[in-house]
């Protein structure tokens, strides 16, 4: 049998000046002998770490059963039409955020630990922590993609100071670790997140940054010669999915650009980045609409994102919730205030489900983007009120490239280690680790409950 | 005297009770008597689990700690109620068979239908592995300030053991180990022993710490007196101590209580009892124990001291059915350098 087609190899970017464009998945990328076995080819699996801060209202969150998701409850109504595609797990506990005789400092901790393993230590200067297991993964498949991992925050990235009852802001400020003794903190800004996921590695001053966005043109007129010499060897269907996959880029641009133009109107001397969309939600949609498309570039396939820092009072002016959210979650059983939370907790998962729905509505072969990724949203406390460690909330979407059974809720028993997910979870990205923080061994995402 | 917030001094020995609760009633007194000394600030339970593969005596095990908790605090203050620390629990697959006085405590019912004894656990995910809960346990401890009880087989803990760290940690936290099992210097088989050999084997074994065993013989000597159960459980009209104990055999009875010789020189390992020379306990394959004799020894036994036996026999009466002491809501944190003072209930919450 002759060989007719050319395969595009799987690293392919389209470049221009300053600008290096990845790819998604195209069917261009299967070598020709293996295209009639392209149903074998798997994609690669991703992993995200989706963190909320404070808790949650935990009888609003777990359903009052157990097994095949039917209903949902309050929090988690957004997610409903995506049940088919969660498994909601329970009584996942992280010891090491508790106090252990540490005193007071409950939201430091947590996060600290959250995908460390690890008792932090106690300390506003000589912080130290664990390697996460985001990074453990990032070392061992790192190599395959353009970046190791991505972090991405939308809070507060200071890395020094007392942020919590003598706990360092290094800890609420960061999920990442790639040593114990450095954090890797999360990008803010959606220009920073766009410049380092499409730009070629130059730093752009901020004057140089300004000059430019006074005739700012897309990144995609600078790729344009390779994508016009790309698509004429494309057929159809991988030139209507290049043609979504630019249009999503575009789109994240258009947002960027707006953003920066309305924060410019509002306060031009504001002290985050001018990039930064005041509204919450529309912040979330430019970083996860990126973060889609690392994972759909296979740019990378490892991502933590820090939706707020822990032990925020960042108020929700767009729920008409003046109070921070810190000082509603310790609502003394206030029904007023557990409202307030509440209604937090739902805004922020109603967020999280358009994210999921956009992962699901991107091709990947016979699967879905969303199929070939595990998506983590939770939490390091679950009562916020009462700074519990014990049955954290937590949800996976995603199918793990077909290794997590979803569409159940699966209880656990007691002081199950939440480490013991962590080990699950980097399992299926293809590192083998017998022992992480405080694991009894790994849980069991694909049969029980 | 200097003004000391309350939690800064070293709060009283922690204690991680291991046992096969329901199979007889010397370790159902045993935990009774525990809650005594907790009530009087001298222990504090720190850890429950059962060896039992059995959902049941982990519900008793519930029950006994919701009958001691008392009622569940009302209004501002049940906002800051932290929920029961949860009941360990052997799993081997397989749960074992109901025993008298399982029954008796866990199907006691009301004049209209309602369990007497109140437990929330009624299925495995209620229970939690007991190998994390017992190392969670010590994690939370002041260096030598805990110590565990075992009367079970040591199934539980060997688990514990085999865990990266926790030989480490148990020598830094535990001071000893009370072994409710066994008969010194040697005797019969022994049921906690013969159900899982190979775990006592390895315990005596490896076990970090330094092991007190208490025999078959002490407890024997030093029962408890069944004529207790009418008199001073009365207090109650139902009390699950009482109910199990007249279940486990037909009354007048008095039992054997080696647990209760075990967590009576836990709590106080001064004054009750005299202990044997040092040496080092070996298990056999039928299930008896051997002590030899050795300077270097690790282990020691328990031996009845003939003048504190009444003395012996009223604390145990006295804590096994003293009435439970409803304490306010114990906050995390508070035993190191870095405590703070709980706030009172009308506080409004600090920012942390």
């Amino acid at each position: 049998m002759m060989i007719t087609r050319k395969t595009l190899p799987r690293r392919t970017f389209l470049r221009g000046m300053g600008a290096a464009v990845g790819l998604p998945f195209l069917d261009a990328m299967v070598p020709a002998l293996a295209f009639s076995q392209a149903r074998l080819v798997k994609p690669p699996v991703r992993m995200a770490f989706a963190y909320v801060p404070n808790g949650i209202i935990m009888n609003d969150w777990n359903p009052d059963y157990e097994g095949k998701l039917s209903t949902f409850p309050r929090i988690l109504k957004p997610l409903e039409p995506y049940k088919d595609d969660l498994l909601l797990l329970g009584n996942l506990t992280h010891n090491t955020g508790r106090a252990l005789l540490d005193g007071a400092g409950d939201h430091g901790r947590c996060s600290g630990s959250y995908l460390t393993g690890i008792q932090v230590k106690k300390t506003t200067i000589d912080i130290k922590a664990g390697v996460s297991c985001d990074q453990i993964v990032a070392r061992h498949i790192g190599d395959k993609t353009r970046f190791p991992s991505l972090e991405v925050g939308m809070e507060d990235a200071r890395q020094a100071g007392d942020c919590d009852s003598g706990y360092s802001c290094a800890y609420t400020n960061n999920l990442a670790w790639k040593s114990d003794t450095q954090p890797l903190p999360p990008i803010l800004d959606p220009r920073a997140l766009f410049e380092r996921l499409f730009g070629n590695g130059r730093v752009l001053s901020a004057e140089a940054r300004a000059r430019q966005s006074d005739y700012r043109r897309s990144i995609l007129d600078f790729v344009n010669e390779d994508t016009r010499k790309l698509e004429a060897n494309l057929g159809p269907t991988d030139k209507r999915k290049l043609e979504e996959y630019l249009s999503s880029i575009r789109e994240v641009e258009r947002q960027i650009d707006k953003a920066e133009k309305t924060n410019a109107q509002i306060d031009p001397h504001m002290e985050k980045p001018y990039g930064i969309p005041a509204d919450f939600a529309e912040h979330f949609k430019l970083m996860t609409d990126m973060i889609t498309i690392a994972f759909q570039a296979d740019l990378t396939r490892v991502v933590t994102f820090l939706m707020t820092r822990e032990g925020t009072s960042r108020p929700y002016r767009e729920l008409d919730i003046a109070d921070g959210h810190h000082p509603c979650t310790h609502h003394q059983g206030k029904p007023e205030l557990i409202e307030k939370v509440t209604r937090i907790n739902t805004y922020h998962v109603k967020q999280v489900a358009g994210w999921i729905g956009k992962m699901k509505s991107i091709k990947e072969g016979d699967s879905t983007l969303l199929d070939n990724s595990m998506l983590v949203y939770g939490a390091g406390l679950s009562d916020g009120n009462r700074h519990l460690h014990e049955d954290l909330p937590t949800l996976i979407a995603g199918k793990g490239g077909n290794t997590i059974k979803t569409g159940r809720r699966v209880v656990y028993r007691k002081e199950t280690p939440m480490c013991n997910l962590h080990l699950s979870m980097m399992e299926r990205m293809g590192v083998h680790m017998e022992h992480f923080g405080d694991a009894t061994g790994q849980v069991n995402l694909a049969e029980i409950g | 005297m200097p003004f000391q917030f309350p939690g800064q001094g070293k709060p009283p020995i922690g204690i991680v009770f291991d046992s096969d609760l329901g199979n007889g009633i010397d370790d159902a007194l045993a935990l009774a008597m525990l809650y005594g000394f907790e009530g009087k600030n001298e222990a504090r339970l720190i850890s429950t689990s059962t060896t039992k593969s059995s959902i049941r005596a982990a519900a008793f095990c519930d029950a006994l700690a919701k009958f001691y908790a008392g009622p569940p605090p009302q209004g501002a203050i049940a906002a800051f109620q932290r929920p029961a620390p949860p009941i360990g629990m052997a799993d081997n697959g397989k749960m074992a068979e109901d025993t008298p006085v399982l029954k008796a405590v866990l199907e006691k019912k009301t004049p209209d239908g309602k369990p007497v004894y109140s437990t929330s656990i009624l299925k495995l995910n209620d229970t939690a592995d007991a190998t994390a809960l017992i190392r969670n346990a010590f994690t939370a401890q002041n260096d030598e300030n805990c110590l565990v009880v075992l009367a079970g087989p040591a199934t539980n803990l060997v688990k514990v053991l085999d865990y990266p760290g926790n030989a480490d940690l148990i020598k830094r936290k535990v001071r000893f180990l009370v072994v409710a099992a066994g008969s010194y210097p040697d005797g019969r088989p022994d049921f906690n022993i013969k159900t899982d050999v190979a775990a006592a084997k390895r315990l005596f074994a490896e076990w970090p710490t330094p092991i007190v065993a208490a025999g078959a013989e002490v407890g024997a000597v030093l029962p408890f007196p069944g004529s207790a159960i009418e008199k001073d459980f009365a207090w109650s009209p139902d009390h699950p101590i009482a109910d199990a104990y007249r279940a486990f055999q037909a009354m007048p009875y008095d039992a054997p209580a080696p647990a209760m010789a075990a967590m009576l020189y836990a709590v106080h390992p001064d004054g009750y009892f005299k202990l044997s020379d040092p040496g080092t306990i070996g298990v056999l394959d039928d299930g008896r124990t051997k002590f030899t004799p050795s300077p270097e020894g690790r282990h020691r036994y328990l031996v009845v001291d003939a003048a504190q036996k009444a003395k012996v026999i009223q604390t145990y009466v006295e804590m096994a059915s003293a009435k439970p002491t409803v304490r306010a809501p114990r906050f995390r944190g508070g035993q190191k350098k870095n405590a703070v003072e709980p706030p009172k209930a009308t506080d409004p919450p600090k920012k942390q």
